[in-house]
């Protein structure tokens, strides 16, 4: 009970921190975008700039989000508490899949639409990165659940070939090609996709309900495989739709905003340590706030501050670190 | 076995093969689970115990053959519905969590309430917390506890679960002498008291020939030879099952394995009985 109430509390101060986030990034944006330039601000330039924060805003919430929840999911099906999907390399499947679409599209009449179209383009690269999870959840995950290093090499690996791989492709392009598949797969929190954030935030809202609505059954996995299945838990079935939805998390989140290696690292592991349960219904809530938090008040801080860097780099650099200082703990190398 | 209703009650293992890659690990094994006893599977290391106990508890899926459960084929029943019939615990496991002795033994419920706990699911855990005298650590987390309380802990978890059947993997792999006579006088109260089915996989036969009811001694995949404990602990079943010497003594009333090859060949193996 006691518990509850800290919770609840805790809650309710990551809710106000993520509004003075907020208010913080609308005032760099507005306000100090207006000082530099040194022009007055009109009513009307002020109501651009906020919208277009807002737009901002939402997207670095859906992504946030997707990646906070994803990482829980995938974390306790893969029974361990450091790797995530964008760690082994998820979103270099993204990358690979939108410069081989654009390599055919180019080649091959047919294949015209799959990369200008949108929805087909989302469609097959989704599928794509289902494909490749699945594998690489059948082939080395499964067998390989405790062996954090092992796994943190084979994604090593596996996103530096893909990485080669696309690049290679690139290399096939010509400029105006590449300069089409740039325009996709350069993406930051600065430069966001934003023709898809109003698609992307239902599904958002859809995927989050359908991983915290297994809240439970999430708990009883964390206590092993084979005590999950004694308790009931249909658990290959749970593997393969979790996969999928991991998939389609994770091709929503680098289409939107780009790879963002260590967020949900970092959202994951700082929920757990404040609200110490295990809990999913409560982690879920609280990576959720957390990851939100560091992309809104990171951002905002950064452009107060008129940093060229954006604030992803920054994440990436203390996710780095917390990582390697979570392997030589949990590891004892 | 049938229960009144004239059902058929009982696990019924009928022609179960498996095998990893190239490698057979079980033969068409046929095997009917007794009830209301402690049935131990014995064997040498890579005999199919373990393999045949997660196949009779549906942890894992079998090349070829059938479980019956009750009559029913367990694939076609839902997993939640098996839960609410068979336990299996598997040797203690590393947790990835901390969480707390009442915790556990709550998660035992999850079939039955799919974690929204009722009335009836408390009593269940109170119940089965005092049954494995858990009360006054109830709070402690699991991993502060002795290797022997955390045993008994999820064992009150299997409790909480209320089945009828119990699946053991070797439960007494990391206890000392003292929790694992206590380890297996509770299973016994467990099938004496609360009318429990127990199988068990064990290594040390000493333990099986005190405390179960039937042994099932099994080699190369297939089952060697069943039957009551009295008549499997015999030297010459042993030593086809185990491919090794043994010497079988009788103390206070009860048959002990040697299995020490004497230093001194030509000393008579029951010397020592009574």
């Amino acid at each position: 009970m006691e518990n509850n109430k800290r919770i609840r509390r805790m809650f309710f101060v990551l809710s106000i921190l993520i509004i003075v986030a907020v208010i913080i990034y609308f005032y760099a944006r507005v306000i100090g975008k207006s000082l530099d330039s040194g022009l007055p601000l009109t009513a009307d330039i002020a109501k651009k700039i906020a919208s277009r924060s807002a737009m901002s805003i939402l997207g670095m919430t859906v992504s946030a989000a997707l990646i906070a929840v994803v990482s829980l999911a995938f974390q306790t099906i893969t029974e361990n508490r450091i790797l995530t999907p964008s760690m082994i390399g998820f979103d270099s499947v993204f990358m690979a899949t939108q410069s081989v679409l654009v390599f055919l599209a180019s080649r091959w009449a047919v294949s015209k639409h799959l990369f200008s179209n949108p929805y087909l383009n989302f469609l097959i690269t989704t599928g794509m990165m289902m494909v490749i999870s699945m594998l690489m959840y059948r082939i080395i995950l499964r067998k390989n659940k405790n062996n954090i290093v092992f796994l943190l090499l084979f994604g090593l690996i596996l996103s530096g070939m893909i990485r080669s791989f696309t690049n290679y492709i690139e290399v096939l392009l010509n400029p105006q090609e590449f300069q089409q598949l740039k325009a996709v797969t350069s993406v930051t929190i600065t430069n966001m996709n934003t023709g898809i954030i109003l698609l992307a935030a239902p599904v958002m809202l859809v995927l989050v309900f359908l991983f915290m609505r297994k809240s439970r059954e999430y708990d009883v996995m964390l206590l092993s495989e084979s005590n999950a299945k004694s308790l009931g838990v249909p658990y290959t079935k749970r593997l393969n739709t979790n996969l999928i939805l991991i998939a389609l998390a994770m091709a929503i989140t680098t289409a939107l905003i780009g790879p963002l290696t260590f967020l949900g690292l970092l959202a994951v592991n700082i929920a757990r340590e404040l609200f110490r349960t295990y809990k999913h219904s409560v982690l879920f809530i609280g990576s959720i706030l957390i990851a939100i938090l560091f992309l809104v008040l990171g951002q905002g801080i950064v452009e107060l501050l008129r940093y060229a860097t954006p604030v992803t780099v920054l994440i990436d650099l203390v996710g780095g670190v917390y990582m390697i200082c979570l392997i030589l703990k949990e590891n004892k190398l | 076995m049938l229960n009144f209703k004239g059902e058929q009650t009982m696990i019924e293992i009928k022609n179960i093969s498996q095998a990893y890659g190239n490698t057979q690990v079980l033969r068409e094994v046929n095997l009917i689970i007794k009830e209301k006893r402690i049935t131990a599977l014995i064997g040498a290391n890579g005999a199919g115990k373990s393999t045949l106990l997660n196949v009779a508890a549906n942890l894992l899926e079998p090349c070829a053959g059938t479980v019956l459960l009750d009559g029913k084929d367990i694939k076609e029943m839902k997993s939640q519905d098996i839960a609410k019939r068979i336990a299996i615990l598997k040797q203690t496991q590393h947790l990835n969590m901390r969480i707390s002795v009442r915790d556990l033994v709550s998660f035992g419920r999850y079939p039955h309430s799919q974690g929204r706990l009722k009335d009836e699911d408390e009593q269940k855990i109170r119940q089965a917390i005092e049954y494995m005298n858990l009360k006054e650590i109830e709070n402690k987390f699991i991993d502060e506890l002795s290797g022997g309380q955390r045993q008994r802990a999820y064992i009150a978890m299997i409790l909480a679960q209320d089945t009828k059947y119990i699946f053991l993997d070797e439960p007494l792999n990391n206890l000392d002498i003292k929790y694992s006579v206590e380890m297996m006088t509770i299973l016994r109260k467990l099938v004496k008291e609360l009318s429990k089915t127990v199988i068990i996989v064990m290594h040390d036969i000493n333990f099986a020939a005190a405390y179960a009811d039937d042994i099932v001694a099994m080699k190369g995949g297939q089952i060697m030879k069943e039957g009551a404990a009295q008549d499997i602990i015999d030297q010459t079943v042993l030593t086809e099952v185990f491919d090794h010497e043994f010497c079988i003594a009788n103390v206070y009333g009860k048959k002990v394995c040697v299995y020490f090859p004497p230093e001194d060949k030509s000393a008579k193996g029951d010397a020592i009985n009574e």
